[in-house]
């Protein structure tokens, strides 16, 4: 159960942006320092605002990209030296929007099978049987083989996509949004899902949202994003019901849970999130911060670990204990 | 009733296909009084984008808009000339839109678009009009508004493009705004923001607000009145309270069921879902369009149209063949 199953440290990828034909190029730090540890049977949900880099740290697990600096391990290997089909045979990715990740020329049962046929299997009957018991196990009838996905609803291709990803079997998925392009009674069949195919196949999800009520419902694991860092890590049930980083506590906030008896939050986050190109100083949440010291916009804070959670934060390192007092 | 801002009587959209005519809406009341705020939830291709659309009269040219009754502020705008409705666009009812990106026009300033809809409606100088956007871009929460005025869209963030449209919106002070998905494609922090800005500038201008929307948890917290809207139906209308609380369409409940609520459901626990698909809305339907999903059906559902039942005080209603007391019996 505590195999680790990716290890990435101290993660940082720089993207050149440019900006003119004479100006020369301008660097962006996309993910900047990420440490994460996701163990074996762990749902670990990346949260955070648009722009912090979620889907950058999503690609770089999945070696799409390569890091700029660091060291990412997929089970002990570095994950630039895994062969591309074996590296595909372990982690698996499925999209947000199954109307533009499925090729619509393909039948279901041809887009479900091709991963087993980049495998090298050729044989079709072997294919036929696993693409079908696949299916099955997504909840997809049969019939729907020689379909082509604009006969299917929104629902069903996400069930393709998943069962694109897992038909060889792999140990880890990662869920870029995997229900935010679905209306919430078909959300809800997909979460459930996601959650009986982990315990049936024993996988290892990396899920990332946006939204907080999927994320404490469905992971155990939650590693809070903000441009390029991670500002906070816990168990799910520690994260939410005791944020430690103020950031956590603002986003935490603005959740609307369907509760008619309260008003609309108000999270006093200001108005802008901050250019990527150009982050502040210190901390990157300082400007926005309702606890900010004067410390914050000079030192960045450096992580604090305490049993098994993370955060980074000038509140609960020596700055904040002799601000407290 | 002075205090009605808008009233829609049997509101029908139909689109002829090659297939047969899609009854996209059929029979749609609407009522906003001054103040109020009507939420229309359901899920995509229930026709809520559509009855907004036919409100404001910009259906596609194919579709044919029938309805009994559509006053906007005690004068029926129903038989208006496009000359007339366009007049009243902008200045009596305004709509924000989804994507603040695609309904900002990327080719002119944020002030050149604003200025516009004052010259437009309010016959003003340029100079006047300016001073009057930039009011009401500082009233929306944006700094430095002059400098704002002279930026184009992508400029700006996701945020403040919403903010600008909202701003745009109010300009010439409507009675009634239609927003159709106004904070779907934000964060949820900026969401929280500008759900608060909108139903601050709603009770300061005393408006009539209807948003549509999917997302329950923005209904709970800023509806006065819901309405629940299934395969161009309302199948429940009621209070916020009373939908929430009690609700009683088998519909409304699965609804309810599927979402994630912190602290209530258990995490890991498996959500409610309501199984099948919504019916296709070709050709004539009879029944309950919810039946072939539903977990109370029986055979009677599918004779004959089901009225929408209006009990408890008249402000709730459902669209059920089982009344109340039966359907307070099971859960």
């Amino acid at each position: 159960m505590s195999e680790i199953m990716i290890d990435a440290r101290n993660v940082t990828r720089n993207f050149s942006i440019s900006r003119g034909m004479f100006r020369g190029k301008q660097t962006l730090r996309a993910v900047n320092g990420v440490d994460l540890t996701v163990k074996q049977g762990e749902v670990l949900a990346l949260v955070g605002e648009s722009g912090c880099g979620k889907t950058t740290l999503a690609k770089i697990l999945l070696g799409l990209l390569p890091q700029t600096t660091g060291s990412v391990d997929l089970c002990g290997q570095p994950i630039m030296d895994v062969p591309r089909l074996e590296l595909a045979r372990t982690i698996q990715p499925i999209f947000q929007d199954p109307y533009s990740s499925l090729n619509p020329r393909k039948t279901i049962g041809s887009i479900i099978g091709l991963p087993m046929r980049v495998q090298g299997i050729e044989d079709s009957a072997t294919i036929r049987q696993q693409v079908e018991t696949t299916m099955d196990l997504v909840g997809l009838a049969a019939r729907h083989y020689n379909a082509y996905p604009n006969q299917l609803s929104g629902g069903q291709r996400q069930r393709v996509a998943i069962a694109r990803a897992l038909v060889n079997r792999p140990q880890v998925v990662v869920c870029d949004e995997p229900t935010s392009a679905l209306d919430v009674s078909v959300q809800s069949q997909i979460l459930n899902l996601l959650s009986d195919l982990r315990k049936e196949l024993n996988l290892t999800y990396i899920i990332i949202s946006h939204n907080l009520a999927v994320v404490e419902h469905i992971a155990t694991r939650v590693a809070v994003m903000y441009l390029g860092r991670l500002v906070e890590e816990a168990e799910t049930s520690i994260l939410f019901n005791n944020p430690n980083h103020p950031y956590t506590r603002a986003l935490l906030e603005s959740v609307l849970t369907p509760d008619p008896d309260l008003g609309i939050p108000n999270a006093e986050l200001g108005a802008s999130y901050p250019n990527p190109i150009d982050p502040p100083s210190g901390c990157a949440f300082h400007p926005r911060c309702a606890r900010v010291m004067p410390c914050c916009a000079v030192t960045p804070p450096t992580g604090i670990n305490s049993s098994g959670s993370y955060v980074a934060c000038h509140l609960y390192d020596e700055n904040g204990a002799s601000n407290e007092d | 009733m002075s205090d009605s801002v808008l009233d829609v009587k049997n509101l029908s959209v139909d689109i002829p296909l090659a297939e047969g005519i899609l009854h996209a809406v059929d029979g749609i009341d609407i009522h906003v009084d001054k103040g109020e705020t009507l939420c229309i939830v359901g899920e995509s291709g229930c026709g809520k984008s559509l009855t907004s659309l036919a409100i404001m009269d910009l259906l596609p040219k194919k579709a044919i808009r029938r309805m009994e009754r559509l006053d906007l502020a005690g004068t029926s705008i129903l038989d208006y000339s496009e000359r007339q409705m366009s007049d009243i666009r902008g200045s009596k009812m305004g709509m924000i839109f989804q994507e603040p990106m695609t309904s900002l026009n990327p080719a002119f300033t944020i002030g050149n678009q604003m200025i516009e809809t004052l010259q437009r409606h309010r016959n003003m100088t340029g100079v006047a009009a300016r001073d009057i956007a930039k009011g009401m871009l500082e009233k929306v929460g944006i700094t430095a508004a002059d400098q704002r005025l002279n930026q184009y869209p992508h400029q700006l963030s996701g945020g403040l493009r919403q903010r600008v449209m909202i701003a745009m919106t109010l300009l010439c002070e409507p009675e009634l705004i239609i927003a159709d998905e106004p904070t779907t494609a934000l964060d949820v922090t900026i969401q929280a923001q500008i759900l608060l800005l909108l139903q601050e500038l709603q009770s300061e201008f005393d408006m009539g607000l209807i948003l549509i929307t999917h997302d329950l948890g923005v209904v709970a917290r800023i509806a006065t009145r819901v309405a629940v809207m299934y395969a161009g139906q309302i199948v429940e209308q009621g209070t916020v309270k009373q939908i929430f609380d009690n609700p009683m369409h088998p519909y409304t409940r699965g609804l309810m069921r599927c979402i994630p609520v912190p602290g209530k459901t258990k995490p890991g626990e498996p959500l409610g879902s309501i199984p099948g698909m919504v019916p296709s809305l070709v050709g004539k339907f009879t029944g309950c369009r919810f039946a072939d999903r539903c977990n109370l059906v029986n055979d009677a559902c599918r004779k004959s149209d089901i009225e929408l039942r209006a009990e408890s005080g008249k402000t709730q209603g459902y669209r059920c063949i089982i009344d109340a007391k039966e359907m307070a019996k099971v859960s």
